[in-house]
């Protein structure tokens, strides 16, 4: 709140911001960016700043608290949702699976988990969901493949064509295979599971997008690599479906149409765990497609994990130690650590604004200096580990994010031991550098605002189109951030 | 309320009287000599009310059933249970349970691994609330979805379900828009679920709670016969085979599998397939005597032959005349002895013939029978691997090991005579007959002091006794003979004629004729 003081330029963008943020964005059906909490100023935060959470209602010129409305008390992301059916939870209970503490939830973006009641910080992790091996759909990573649990009869066909599959990169081909197979095995888990994945019309992934959703994306090269993706799909259904007509309807049957494969294989993609198991003795990696941990949605600040438990072979979603939960927080977990925009939208559909690991191609030679830089905005830890130190900075400070600390990886920057920056050097590395972001950002042909509010004006996009227009638009607010970013840096520099 | 009656001896006042009322006990004990019967309950009511004195005395017979003046006559005991449902324990300081129950279950912290995580799963509340959907079994993934295409509360205002929503916990349904899809895409619409039918009848008034048999009237059907004894499944008849229990099968001991092993291979006939207890002592006391029998062919033939004959059949190598004359002549000429021609004969003995003789060796087989029995039956006796057993020793473990002999329905014979007769107790005077031939010196027994000093001036003689009454027997044959020097011993009937004039009084000069020299007269020496 502190910053609209500072930056009345900037005031527009953070007031677009806010309620985009704060509705939580989810961009697959089930997938939800939560946005960290210290810079929505959410109503997870203290009492005495929920009055301050006017975070519905877009925000006024003046910041006093008192004038804003008074909001309803306990607002959490979860009040808003509803509870998901509740066949969704019974069908797992029944087979021993079981969720403590949490509940699921829908929304229009789709499906959340979302905690029930508070949970204290522990110094040890607590057990939040715990699914057996059984309701799971698990290949090993490697040959020589194996299935658990072992659906797949010796002589199946769809063996061989699982085997016919490049052992290093086709994981989602298989994957994909045994999830259709699961769908025809009778009294099979996922046959009442599939009922709430995302149906073809729900779901993100690219790989069901048209080429209209593809030039949306104003972005080259992601557009050729989804298209790359979305034609070895196609080749894969077509070798193994469509040829001889003498395919046994055992295999026919699974993918009469390549859009139910395409749907499988999104599925596949967007859903899957890698994770190192044991089981028994071996320890493999396996790619596995767990019923309801893959209802949990990403973010950057996860307070969830996996965990194996061998032992009797299930997989808990663990709280982070010592991690306050407030009741109707959502969980979260972290998909894939290190990738940026891109590389989300690809695999799972959805990508964010505040993607700490997203990266800009600056070309000149301007630098600016790293260390004045984080300090600036009191970040700290490694490079690899960036995060906003609030103790440094104090309260009220909500600009860091997830995009300012990407900033602070992408930007050249330059530090060399007790060298200290020269301002006027500095000033004008940021002008460079603001430059160059303006250059990016007009070379998109539509500004943020404006795919808001094209976002807004159709309600009723495929799901894809609404992905790749919210794609574009993070971009978009990305490059502002850091150039909103390296405004403050200059102004703070004489600190 | 306690009643109590007392009888008067006297023939005065007899009465029931029921006392009520709070008394104490004090006035009790001092003011009212009555008999209570104790009560259980802790407060005693009471109703003191007396009766007016009879006027004339009534003198009516009593029955005294029991004798109920005596104060302990019985205990009334109510059968409510005891007071207290647990204690404080001397022993453990701990509150313990009255009744015996078990120790209590320890902490969180004392659980084996995975206890807790069992516990919490099973207390995990189960889901309540009813779904709307049906699922599809994987032809419609995404079906059970609840959609928001258009915002939340546009959502919320239509409701179209087929089926009466009665869930607690969950918000209306939104099934409008998937209807709205299925109502244009088909043009029949299938419902897919059936209505609720009123109940009536036999149904209402079961789900209400009226009173109704127990079978709908409806769907009864009418009793069939009965089955017959032979039918029923829990007919306790005895099975064919007279065997109920897997445990009353012919044990496999050795003899069982022998037989049924012999009968099988044809050598004997049995009365059935398996071999009954009969056969099997029988059996038995036919092994047993057809070993003894062997056994003593053995020792006879050992006997007979000569133990270098006898045991040359163990060594191949040695072809020399082995018959007791050989031996004989063999011994003569080189002097050496039996046993030596034994060592000789054995050191051409080769191992494998040794093993043989010895029958230690685990690598040739020594029952032809054995060898012969198929390897179900060697492990039904003797078990299998022992170092990697593959089936269980079936044994009975309570059954009591008989070791009894296979003429153990004879009587039990006479000892003495058995023994005898096997040679293993001889009678003294065989016993004393070896021993004589053995030994070379004697020391004798004196008993008698006369004797004793008669004898002590007899230099270098031994006397025998004789009170022993046995005789000695000198072989004068072969036997050496080695009291030349005694005249008595050599000469036994000087002893006896000795031997009997002591009891007998006799002149004197029989006495002296019997005496040997003077010194016989002189008894007495301790008297000076």
């Amino acid at each position: 709140m502190s910053i609209n003081s500072i930056s009345p330029s900037y005031f527009r963008f953070h007031q677009i911001w806010n309620p985009q943020l704060l509705q939580p964005i989810s961009l697959r059906s089930k997938s939800r960016i939560l946005v960290p909490p210290r810079a929505t100023a959410a109503a997870l935060v203290t009492d005495e700043q929920l009055a301050n959470s006017s975070d519905l209602y877009p925000m006024s010129a003046s910041s006093f608290p008192l004038f804003e409305p008074s909001s309803p008390p306990q607002l959490t992301p979860a009040s808003e949702l509803e509870l998901a059916d509740p066949d969704f939870y019974k069908i797992g209970y029944v087979r021993s699976m079981r969720a403590y503490g949490i509940e699921f939830r829908e929304g229009p973006d789709g499906f959340g988990v979302y905690a029930s009641k508070d949970i204290e910080p522990l110094r040890r992790a607590r057990v939040v969901m715990e699914i057996p091996l059984e309701l799971m759909l698990t290949i090993s990573g490697k040959l020589p493949w194996m299935f658990f649990p072992d659906i797949i009869p010796i002589g199946h066909p769809i063996f061989d064509i699982i085997n016919s599959t490049n052992p290093e990169t086709d994981w989602d081909l298989r994957m994909a295979c045994l999830l259709l197979y699961a769908f025809d095995c009778t009294d099979n888990f996922w046959q009442l599971y599939g009922d709430f994945l995302p149906s073809v019309d729900e779901c993100t992934s690219f790989l069901l997008a048209t080429e209209e959703d593809l030039q949306e994306l104003q972005d080259e090269k992601l557009a050729s690599a989804v298209r790359a993706q979305q034609q070895r799909a196609f080749e894969f259904w077509e070798t193994n479906w469509v040829p001889h007509s003498a395919v046994p309807l055992k295999i026919k049957r699974l993918a009469q149409e390549p859009e139910r494969f395409m749907w499988a294989m999104s599925i596949a993609q967007s859903r899957c765990i890698k994770k190192e198991i044991r089981i028994g003795a071996l320890v493999q990696d396996a790619n596995m497609l767990v019923p309801y941990a893959d209802m949990l949605n990403h973010s950057f600040q996860p307070n969830c994990f996996f965990h194996w438990r061998f032992k009797d072979r299930m997989l808990e979603v663990l709280v982070n130690a010592g991690q306050q939960i407030k009741k109707g927080e959502e969980m979260t977990v972290n998909y894939m650590n290190g990738q940026m925009n891109n590389f989300l939208m690809q695999r799972y559909g959805f990508s964010s604004p505040v993607n700490p690991w997203d990266v800009i191609q600056f070309s000149g030679h301007s630098r600016v200096h790293l260390d004045s830089f984080l300090s600036v905005f009191n970040i700290s830890g490694l490079p690899e580990e960036y995060y906003h130190n609030s103790k440094l900075s104090g309260d009220g400070d909500n600009f860091v994010d997830g995009a300012v600390i990407a900033a602070a990886r992408t930007l050249p920057t330059w530090s060399e031991g007790e060298i200290p920056p020269i301002p006027s050097l500095e000033r004008k590395a940021v002008k460079e550098l603001q430059e160059e972001c303006q250059q990016m950002l007009a070379g998109f042909s539509s500004t943020a605002g404006q795919d808001q509010q094209i976002l807004e004006s159709m309600p009723e996009a495929r799901r894809t189109l609404e992905a790749a227009i919210k794609y574009r638009m993070h971009r978009k607010l990305f490059i502002g951030k850091v150039v909103q970013a390296l405004d403050i840096y200059q102004e703070r520099l004489l600190y | 309320m306690a009643s109590v009656s007392w009888f008067y001896q006297d023939g005065g006042l007899r009465s029931v009287i029921s006392v009520e009322g709070v008394v104490t006990k004090k006035y009790f004990n001092n003011n009212l000599k009555i008999l209570l019967f104790p009560s259980p309950a802790s407060a005693w009511k009471f109703r003191v009310g007396t009766r007016s004195p009879l006027s004339k005395p009534l003198s009516l017979p009593c029955i005294k059933c029991e004798n109920t003046d005596k104060e302990d006559s019985f205990k009334q005991v109510s059968v409510e249970r005891f007071p207290y449902h647990s204690y404080m324990d001397s022993t453990s300081g701990q509150l313990e349970p009255a009744s015996g129950a078990r120790a209590s279950i320890p902490r969180e912290d004392f659980w084996p691994e995975g206890t807790s995580s069992q516990v919490r799963a099973d207390r995990a509340p189960e889901p309540k609330g009813v779904s709307t959907g049906k699922p599809s079994l994987g032809k419609k993934p995404g079906s059970r979805r609840k959609r928001y295409k258009s915002s939340a509360a546009a959502s919320k205002s239509s409701e179209l379900s087929m089926v009466p929503n009665d869930a607690v916990e969950t918000e209306s349904s939104e099934d409008s828009p998937d209807e709205a899809k299925d109502l244009l895409s088909e043009f029949v619409v299938y419902k897919t679920e059936p209505e609720e039918e009123e109940l009536t009848g036999y149904e209402l008034d079961k789900k209400i709670g009226n009173p109704h048999p127990f079978i709908d009237p409806k769907a009864e059907k009418p009793m069939e016969e009965p089955l017959s004894n032979e039918e029923l499944w829990w007919n306790w008849r005895k099975p064919e085979k007279e065997q109920w229990s897997r445990w009353q099968r012919r044990r496999p001991d050795v003899e069982t599998v022998f037989l049924k092993a012999m009968a099988e291979t044809g050598q004997i006939k049995l009365y059935g397939d398996e071999p009954t207890l009969t056969e099997c002592s029988l059996y038995r006391a036919r092994r047993h005597i057809y070993k003894e029998e062997r056994l003593q062919e053995e020792q006879e033939k050992l006997e007979r032959v000569g133990p270098i004959a006898y045991y040359s059949e163990w060594v191949e190598g040695w072809k020399r005349d082995t018959s007791r004359e050989a031996v004989q002549k063999h011994f003569e000429e080189t002097g050496e002895d039996e046993n030596e021609q034994l060592v000789e004969m054995f050191s051409h003995q080769t191992d494998r013939e040794f093993r043989i003789m010895m029958g230690t060796d685990n690598r040739i087989r020594r029952d032809p029978l054995a060898m012969r029995m198929r390897e179900d039956q060697i492990k039904q006796i003797w078990g299998g691997d022992p170092v990697y057993p593959t089936i269980n020793y079936i044994q009975d473990p309570n059954a009591v090991i008989d070791f009894r002999g296979p003429d153990f329905h004879e009587p039990t014979p006479d000892m003495l005579d058995y023994l005898k007769e096997h040679g293993k107790i001889i009678t003294r005077e065989e016993l004393e007959k070896i021993l004589a031939g053995e030994k070379t010196e004697q020391v004798e027994q004196i008993t008698d002091i006369d004797e004793a000093m008669a004898r002590a001036v007899d230099i270098g003689e031994n006397d025998d006794e004789g009170e022993e009454g046995e005789a000695e027997e000198v072989d004068a044959g072969d036997e050496k003979i080695t009291r030349n020097w005694s005249i008595l011993k050599s000469n036994p009937e000087l002893l006896k004629s000795k031997g009997k004039p002591k009891k007998d009084s006799m002149s004197l000069d029989e006495a002296i004729d019997d005496s040997e020299n003077l010194t016989d007269f002189l008894l007495d020496f301790e008297e000076e």
